[in-house]
């Protein structure tokens, strides 16, 4: 049995132990404990090192808030986490725990030596320290303040853990399972409405639970926590432990993390660690109480020091006494039953110290009572002790004047400063604060969520009050939500006997007799923030919150300030002389405790990690060794590369042998949609700049579209397949913006168009056909229609059979060979697909993929939307004037292309480029028309496309290049890094300017 | 991620003591647009078309569901789309509509057992149990555009385009894994 461990007390279970280590040391605890209070029963108060100054620290509480028992836990490998709270981590056999920011060990730190040099760190050190010799930067302070940055070691293993989420609905969601938040649920329960109650704790009870004396209706707590939480069990209340709300976003979302398997000494399958839930809720109660605030002195951070709410936790939760011999140094009531409690078990209380001239007399009286030296309107100057503490230095006090100090033995301090209502997800939803004068904090006032806040987290102290306004607050809601019983006769009273509801004062730093400026008092200890720097801060002309916050890293921490805020603004405004609520809070922002990328990330990670989008085809593909890429959501292949070839090789091969005989290619990611009804020929004439009027039934036309500013922001061939259905096909990336942008334009500016727009893209899958032999394939499979140059000509379209499917056949091309698209119901595509393939044999048919389509796009000039245009290119600047339906009264875009600075003839407009070396250009290189031009250089254009494995037997590039249409023969400049490269303007079209290729 | 869907190959996805997702076979599928003139609509198909948007209404072996508006889908066995078709094109002169045959966009999972319900919460931002038996909602599942039918307690179909359907396929799996893990443990 541990020393301080005490049998038969607290919610542990001394008949289920539980081995873990701590930096390699192996120590037993029981079932239900956390690695805090295990090893404080150990008399283990040192578990950490603190973050600027590496002094040693022991754990501060025994929730959530701690800032200083911060330690790396691990599970085998890749499963290690670096800043977990000691406070909150459960124990379970083989847990490896160990602690952080120590070197060489946790007892003996060399980077303590910051500790010394304490005066350099003041209060904007970094602001001050590293700005000169301005030749430092790069090699010392940088490296330096790297080194020093973050707390921990972040992991570098692939995390092996899984993690999940889900939504959730319901009408009541509370936050907080203690005796408001479960008074609430009570309340609720039973009555027809969905209830979730949480809670982040590994059992609900809250304050309950460190307070098994109070007795409620007669019942003693721990027995009414009990009978409670079945009965909401029972009544369908939904209850959640270990599930931290996170965080309060509009409309009444929450997001919650739910630790699974932390606990857990074997890992159960197919089991994630975390779940994020986003939960709606109607209603929301927020009842996560109060935190407790230290007070501010010299050396209120060394080990064993801690607020006195948390001793008393350790005692009653989990029956550790955190010390044989303690001292207590309060200005609140609370800390006086924390010692009482601690005697009652067997500790000694050295003395109780008291900043208040006058205290409730039944509390001098329980310690009389109980032996315990009181020092009532007296301060705390210092402690000692290098690893723990082992006294204290103990002062009177009379107005401003401190009498001279004494020193107390103990092996402990618990301290209470007060309590400070936990208001943090309040503040998520923007809701108003007002600060309350008389317990010296801000209280929750207004919200624009459907949110009511009870108990101690809007300054209620003691189990009644928590009860009796949980109670009534869901009492309120209730009635919101439809209930039909009024308030008043709703809520319950409760009758509670040994409650501790108590008062005190909110006090700035302790008056002490010593030196201000040398006193190491700490305000944040997260961040090593100390009274001193605060009011340094203000004295070098700070005068918001916002700003001492930032200049001193006070509330900056992970721990958000949770125990710093108030006591940083209450030094803070003593310094400026104005009151509090003139000086302002700083706002808290989610997450509520410092949370995983897992839990954000749950299922979308590693081949999941986002939406891949694939054809009907793309099985082929991979079974064919296709490298692939993404194109928008889908992935498409790039390439299919033979063994022994590179991409380059690949390519090569591929865009010869569609040149020389047949390449096969799958084109079902691209857009299609079908526009249908009555007045489709006007939409169409209105959407895209052609005319479309006269295109006849089984013609195809390409389109190009606008933004009403006249830049080009798509494109596609176009069918008409009856009078009036047409049938688009946009880029692939481009479908979905495009129907989106049609539909604005229909419901909003031509409502009066009786025309309807249905995405096809995923009906069809569509396979191209192109080169010289593409009709030889094809036609075999055909029955329908003669693939000849008169009884289908290239811009045909036609519904026929293809290889024994229902098929809408084109003859379209985007390589400038012979080409035929091939549109087929989607799950048909492979079938299709694999015909064609075992058709095309004979001629040494090739599967490519978007490289080449690329390649032999290019070589034809035709652009790619998006490559070669980039939302600041006219149709003229592209040589497409000819796509401009000129006699047309109006079209999307038509008014913008009028603008002078659209028809000026300087304008970036795309060319070809050869280059006089034969080298390829880089995509996105800059060009000049003067390569001696002093630097810096005007550009003139860039080059959008360049590929060197086409078939024109040396590389081609396109560019946009200023007044370029008119300079067609002359030598522009690519200066590059080790050179710079002349190519000569040339047009775009680089194979077949006569389209003889295309003929059957 | 090297799963593919088709609904050439309707087969178990993913399974557990309590729980089954499947790939549903090929179905026909028109969807339909229409500004006016219901009741004619009606007449012609011999099926009453749901004018609330999520309601359902079938005849025979037609199944219509509103999704719009003006939007409406239509499911039929593969045998009998041209009937409806040319039934269609017979109206249009008179009553100009918009009939799209959409039959191979979409990829069809039943999703069936005691934790469907939870299943569809994994990805669904939509309170599920507001789609009511007999109702269905143009939603989203894990990201992607679906249209979840309710067909009775615990018992969901889930229409998603093709390409999307491998992607949510593998978020049913795991899911399917997890609830069933959970199912042990509690």
């Amino acid at each position: 049995m541990s020393q301080f461990r005490l049998q038969g007390r607290g919610r542990v279970d001394a008949s289920r132990p539980v081995t873990f280590t701590f930096d390699g040391k192996s120590y037993t605890g029981q079932k239900g404990d956390t690695v805090a209070s295990a090893l404080l029963s150990h008399g283990v108060h040192l578990m950490g090192r603190s973050f600027k100054y590496h002094r040693p620290r022991g754990p501060m509480t025994a929730g959530s808030e701690e800032p200083n028992a911060l330690i790396g836990t691990r599970r085998g490998p890749g499963r290690f986490e670096p800043n977990t709270r000691a406070t909150v981590q459960e124990i379970w056999d083989g847990l490896e725990t160990t602690s952080q920011n120590k070197y060489p060990s946790i007892k003996f730190d060399l980077g303590a030596v910051n500790d010394f040099a304490y005066m350099a760190f003041s209060a904007g050190f970094y602001y001050k320290t590293f700005m000169w010799p301005r030749s430092f930067w790069d090699k010392v302070y940088e490296p330096f303040i790297r080194a020093a940055a973050g707390l921990g070691v972040a992991p570098a293993e692939v995390d092996p853990d899984t993690y999940a989420s889900r939504y959730l609905h319901c009408d009541l969601l509370i936050v907080g399972a203690g005796p408001a938040g479960i008074a609430a649920a009570k309340e609720a329960a039973g009555k027809g409405i969905d209830v979730v109650l949480v809670d982040e704790n590994s059992e609900m009870g809250g304050t309950l639970l460190s307070e098994p004396q109070a007795e409620i209706d007669g019942v003693p707590a721990w027995s009414w926590l009990e009978k409670e939480l079945a009965a909401l069990k029972a009544a369908g209340v939904k209850l959640m432990t270990r599930t931290t709300a996170i965080g309060y976003y509009h409309e009444n979302m929450i997001g919650m993390v739910e630790k699974l398997t932390d606990h857990l000494p074997t890992l159960p399958q197919d089991t994630p660690r975390e779940r994020m839930w986003r939960v709606r809720s109607k209603q929301v109660i927020l009842a996560q109480g109060a935190l407790e605030k230290p007070l501010v002195f010299h050396g209120n951070d060394r080990p064993g020091v801690m607020l006195s709410g948390s001793a008393q936790t350790y005692l009653n939760r989990y029956g550790v006494k955190v010390g044989n011999r303690p001292a207590v140094m309060t200005s609140h009531d609370s800390a006086w039953h924390t010692a009482f409690d601690l005697v009652d078990a067997g500790a000694m209380v050295q003395a109780i110290v008291d900043t208040r001239k006058e205290v409730p007399s039944a509390l001098i009286e329980g310690a009389k009572a109980r032996n315990i030296p009181i020092k009532l309107n007296h301060t705390i100057t210092a402690t000692s002790g290098r690893l723990r503490i082992s006294s204290i230095r103990v002062n009177p006090t009379e107005g401003d004047q401190v009498g001279s100090g004494k020193w107390i033995k103990c092996d402990a301090l618990l301290m209470s400063g007060g309590w400070t209502p936990s208001i943090h997800l309040f503040s998520h939803t923007k809701g108003k604060l007002a600060w309350d004068d008389d317990l010296t904090t801000f209280l929750p006032d207004q919200t624009p969520e459907n949110c009511a806040i009870a108990g101690a987290s809007r300054g209620l102290w003691g189990v009644k009050n928590a009860l009796d306004d949980g109670a009534k607050r869901a009492a309120e809601i209730m009635s919101q939500l439809g209930q039909t019983v009024s308030a008043g006769e709703y809520a319950a009273e409760y009758t509670v006997q040994n409650d501790r509801s108590g008062s005190g004062v909110s006090m700035k730093e302790l008056p002490t007799d010593r030196s201000a400026s040398r006193a190491k008092a700490f305000v944040d200890y997260q961040n090593d923030v100390t009274a001193k720097d605060l009011r340094l801060a203000v004295r070098e002309g700070m005068r918001s919150i916002e700003h001492v916050k930032r200049y001193t890293t006070n509330g900056m921490a992970t721990d958000q300030g949770k125990m710093s805020n108030i006591n940083g603004l209450n030094i803070a405004s003593d310094a400026l002389g104005k009151r509090q609520p003139e000086v302002g809070l700083t706002t808290f922002r989610p997450p509520y405790t410092p949370t995983t990328f897992g839990a954000f990330a749950g299922y979308h990670r590693g081949d999941h990690f986002e939406i891949t989008r694939k054809t009907q085809i793309d099985s082929w593909a991979e079974q064919n060794g296709a490298a692939f890429e993404p194109v928008g959501q889908w992935r498409r292949a790039w390439y299919f590369p033979q063994e022994g070839e590179d991409m380059h090789a690949a390519v090569k091969r591929e865009c010869a042998a569609t040149r020389e005989s047949v390449g096969i290619f799958d084109a079902s990611t691209l857009g299609k949609i079908e526009v249908v009804g009555p007045d489709a020929v006007e939409f169409m004439n209105r959407v895209y700049t052609n005319p479309w009027t006269k295109l006849g039934v089984g013609k195809c036309r390409y389109g190009l579209l606008l933004g009403d500013d006249g830049y080009i922001r798509d494109d596609g061939v176009i069918a008409r397949i009856e009078p009036e259905r047409f049938h688009i096909t946009t880029t692939t990336g481009g479908a979905a913006r495009v129907l989106n942008m049609m539909e604005d334009y229909l419901q909003t500016e031509w409502p009066e168009l009786n025309v309807w727009l249905t995405s096809t893209t995923e009906q069809y899958s569509t396979v191209a056909l192109n080169g010289p032999n593409a009709a030889k394939v094809l036609a075999p499979l055909v029955e329908g229609i003669e693939l000849s140059e008169s009884a289908f000509p290239h811009m045909s379209c036609v519904n026929v059979t293809v290889a024994g499917l229902p098929a809408r056949l084109w003859r379209v091309s985007f390589t400038g060979e012979i080409g035929f698209e091939i549109n087929v119901a989607a799950p048909y595509g492979r079938q299709l697909w694999e015909r064609l393939i075992e058709a095309g044999k004979p001629y040494n048919i090739t599967p490519y993929g978007t490289e080449t389509m690329h390649v032999l796009r290019a070589e034809k000039g035709y652009i790619i939307v998006g490559q070669d245009t980039d939302g600041t290119v006219t149709p003229y600047d592209c040589g497409m004037g000819w796509a401009i339906g000129k006699k047309k009264p109006d079209f999307v875009g038509k008014r913008g292309l009028d603008r002078p600075d659209l028809t000026a003839a300087n304008r970036k407009q795309l060319v070809g480029l050869l280059t006089e070396d034969k080298t390829c250009l880089e995509e996105g290189a800059q060009i000049v028309f003067d390569p001696h031009h002093p630097i810096p250089m005007k550009m003139v254009g860039h080059v959008t496309s360049s590929y060197d494995e086409g078939t024109c037997g040396q590389p081609i590039a396109l560019a946009l290049v200023e007044g370029g249409h008119s300079k067609v023969g002359e030598t522009v400049y690519i200066p590059m890094p080790d050179r710079t490269i002349a190519a000569k303007i040339t047009s775009t079209i680089f194979i077949d300017p006569e389209n003889n290729r295309l003929k059957i | 991620m090297s799963k593919h869907i088709s609904s050439l190959m309707p087969a178990v996805l993913a399974k557990s003591p309590n729980m089954c997702v499947h790939i549903m076979p090929l179905i026909g599928r028109i969807s339909l647009r229409i500004r006016q003139e219901i009741d004619k609509f009606d007449d012609a198909l011999g099926i009453e078309l749901p004018r609330q948007i999520g309601a359902r209404s079938s005849k025979d072996d037609i199944e219509a569901l509103c999704l719009g508006p003006d939007e409406w889908t239509l499911l039929m066995p593969i045998e009998k789309l041209s009937t409806v078709q040319n039934t269609l094109a017979g109206l249009y002169a008179s009553l100009p509509h918009s009939m799209t045959e959409v039959t191979g966009r979409e990829i069809t999972f039943a999703i069936e057992g005691e934790q469907a319900e939870t299943l569809l919460s994994i990805g669904c931002p939509r309170d599920i149990r507001t789609i009511k038996i007999g109702q269905a909602r143009r939603t989203l599942f894990d990201g992607a555009t679906v249209v979840i039918w309710c067909d009775a307690h615990n018992k969901y179909r889930m229409d998603v385009w093709n390409s999307f359907a491998p992607f949510v396929a593998q978020t049913l799996e795991t899911g399917v894994g997890e609830l069933a893990a959970e199912l042990t443990q509690s």
